[in-house]
């Protein structure tokens, strides 16, 4: 297992390596600017599957966090110089802002049911929209506001492999996490959080790390979103933009940190390949509908998404042969 | 102190309104556990479906039945389809409601377009009736004796007939009405319709009362309704009644003195509850 684990380690780095070629090799801004957007998402989306996948409960006000990075950034870069050193220094701050604000909803809420997270997190980015909507000093209101961004940034290339290196020093830090001891205390409480506590773990302590966490990467991901449209308004703090993650973590495959990147990408270009599709046929413009029913089936019928269903069928075909080898050996002996 | 009491009434007015939300909501919790997500989904066609009829018929009496089989008719879908394969995982259950929702909302765009529809008051509600020099507006008091009459038809129900009296056991240890040999889940469905009646009677009720109908409206009030239940506490119906006409009050007074603050000020509420009674006002057991 620990070897099949290493050949789709250098398989992902093999892909890695092809998709930071890809800007030098093939012109075209709009693929440039898709493939930005799924590496941003997969981001923000991986950092949900912290939560949903791994310890197990269910937010769904993960677009505050992602709002508060995008807004810290615009705020900072609309303010300040347009540099590097104040966008680096945006994303330090908006994860301190989000760092707060996920120890406080979590210390409120998480000692609680995981129906109370998942409610209170709503109410939460709702207040966060409301805000974002009426402090009109500071965010312009609904309307938004737009601002230069460093000029090492501008580049659409240099961005794009930005994105890409970001996401993939993130996704293998995440998994490094989730392989620590840690990491095996968040897994022990999303399968049996009366377990987990019987044998003396502090529960509410490691949930809250937890969400510290996801809601730190989700900061990342949302100053990244706001740098690269040059642009932020109130959607960033919507329900769409959790559902966004929520889709995307589903139908990857919840608990496992490839999944999301996987189900980021097939998300992005189904978005842009049915925004194409409503200009000529109407009825695509309610396209949630079908990404809503999709969701509803897989959460019923294909809980496990698609990398899930893929580990768990191979897994499978390794069972029957051993059982098999073991039955001719049987016969044989 | 016209002014107060105009308020007051306002307040209670929307409280009333979510009152009849979070009722639903608290029950379907209590009984079985569910959170369900998609409630907001049910007031949202309940308004939407009230307004389309009293567009149609003229009667304002057709468009609040209209509206309640619609919410009974979504409840049974809702708990049949959607709720029933993943009794017991709590997660996939509140994963499933939400999608469900998002499903709901869209979909009254396709039905009655992506517009906001406006929403007239009927006839012999428009006006006020002016005591001394007090003004009540009718529409208001209509609202909040209304929910009244359906708080005291349901608390009645609770208490005298043989269901309510499964129901509140129920609510209490579901293990045990179970071991008695009723069957939990027909009774849970039950509720469930009730619930969703009484959310889509809400939406009705405040498309008149708001003057717009709009397909988002169903998650905002949602949000207040999940405020209520957790003041309330979950399980509890005369809690959330109680916590709704204090949401409502706060809701009425904070709009009128720092308007920008009502949603902050009812988080703040919550917020305490939350720190100091975890369970909510209403319940004792923790």
């Amino acid at each position: 297992m620990k070897r099949l684990g290493c050949i789709s380690q250098i398989s992902l780095i093999i892909i890695a390596v092809c998709l930071m070629v890809i800007p030098f090799v093939y012109e075209s801004r709009s693929t440039l600017i898709l493939l930005t957007q799924i590496f941003i998402f997969a981001i923000f989306a991986m950092s949900y599957d912290i939560l949903l996948g791994y310890t197990g409960i269910v937010s769904f006000g993960h677009a505050m966090f992602f709002g508060i990075g995008a807004y810290t950034t615009g705020i900072l870069l609309q303010r300040q110089e347009p540099t590097m050193g104040i966008f680096i220094l945006s994303i330090i701050v908006g994860i301190i802002i989000s760092v707060i604000v996920s120890y406080i909803v979590g210390l409120m809420t998480l000692r609680l049911k995981s129906h109370f997270y998942a409610m209170l997190t709503l109410a939460f980015a709702s207040l966060f929209q409301v805000a974002s909507e009426k402090w009109r000093s500071l965010t312009s209101g609904n309307d938004g506001f737009t601002f230069r961004i460093p000029e090492i940034l501008i580049d659409r290339s240099t961005f794009y492999l930005i994105c890409l290196i970001l996401m993939v020093i993130l996704y293998f830090m995440l998994q490094r996490f989730t392989q620590s001891p840690m990491g095996s205390v968040l897994i022990a409480i999303r399968e049996n959080e009366q377990r987990a506590e019987s044998l003396g773990y502090k529960v509410l302590h490691y949930k809250i790390i937890a969400s510290i966490i996801a809601g730190a990467t989700a900061c990342l991901a949302g100053s990244l979103y706001a740098a690269s449209l040059r642009f932020v308004n109130t959607s960033v703090f919507t329900m769409d933009t959790t559902l966004d993650a929520l889709l995307m973590t589903i139908i990857g495959g919840v608990g496992t940190l490839l999944g999301p990147v996987i189900g980021a990408g097939l998300i992005e270009f189904a978005h842009h390949w049915l925004s194409g599709l409503a200009e000529k046929y109407p009825l695509f413009e309610r396209w949630i509908i079908f990404f809503g029913i999709i969701y509803i089936l897989a959460v019923m019928f294909f809980p496990k998404g698609i990398v899930g269903s893929i580990q768990g069928w191979k897994a499978g075909k390794k069972l029957k042969k051993a059982v098999k080898v073991k039955h001719e050996k049987k016969i044989a002996g | 102190m016209e002014l107060m009491l105009n308020l007051i009434i306002n307040g209670l007015a929307t409280g009333m309104l979510v009152f009849l939300l979070a009722a639903g909501l608290t029950l379907i919790f209590g009984l079985m556990d569910v959170l369900n997500f998609a409630h907001g989904g049910f007031f949202a066609w309940g308004a939407f479906s009230a307004v389309w009829l009293y567009s149609l018929s003229g009667s304002f009496f057709v468009a609040i039945i209209g509206a309640i089989a619609t919410g009974i008719m979504l409840g049974i879908f809702t708990e049949k389809i959607i709720i029933k394969p993943v009794y017991g995982n709590h997660i996939q259950q509140i994963l499933i409601t939400l999608g469900f929702m998002l499903v709901l909302t869209e979909f009254i765009k396709v039905v009655w377009g992506p517009n906001q529809m406006a929403a007239k008051t009927p006839e012999f509600l428009t006006g006020s009736w002016e005591l001394g020099n007090v003004i009540l507006i009718k529409y208001r008091v209509f609202i909040i004796i209304i929910a009244l009459i359906v708080y005291s038809m349901v608390q009645i129900a609770l208490k005298k007939t043989k269901i309510g009296l499964i129901v509140r056991a129920g609510v209490m240890d579901k293990e045990m009405v179970q071991a008695l040999g009723i069957n939990i889940k027909k009774v849970f469905m039950f509720v469930f319709i009730v619930g969703s009646a009484m959310a889509a009677l809400g939406g009705a009720l405040i498309a008149p009362y708001s003057g717009v109908v709009y397909a988002e409206m169903g998650m905002e009030y949602a949000i207040l309704a999940f405020i209520v239940v957790v003041i309330g506490g979950m399980g509890s119906f005369s809690g959330s009644l109680f916590a709704a006409i204090l949401v409502g009050l706060s809701g009425s007074f904070m709009a009128y003195f720092i308007p920008d603050l009502s949603l902050a000020v009812n988080m703040l509420l919550m917020a305490i509850v939350l720190i100091f009674r975890p369970q909510g006002l209403f319940i004792s057991r923790g």
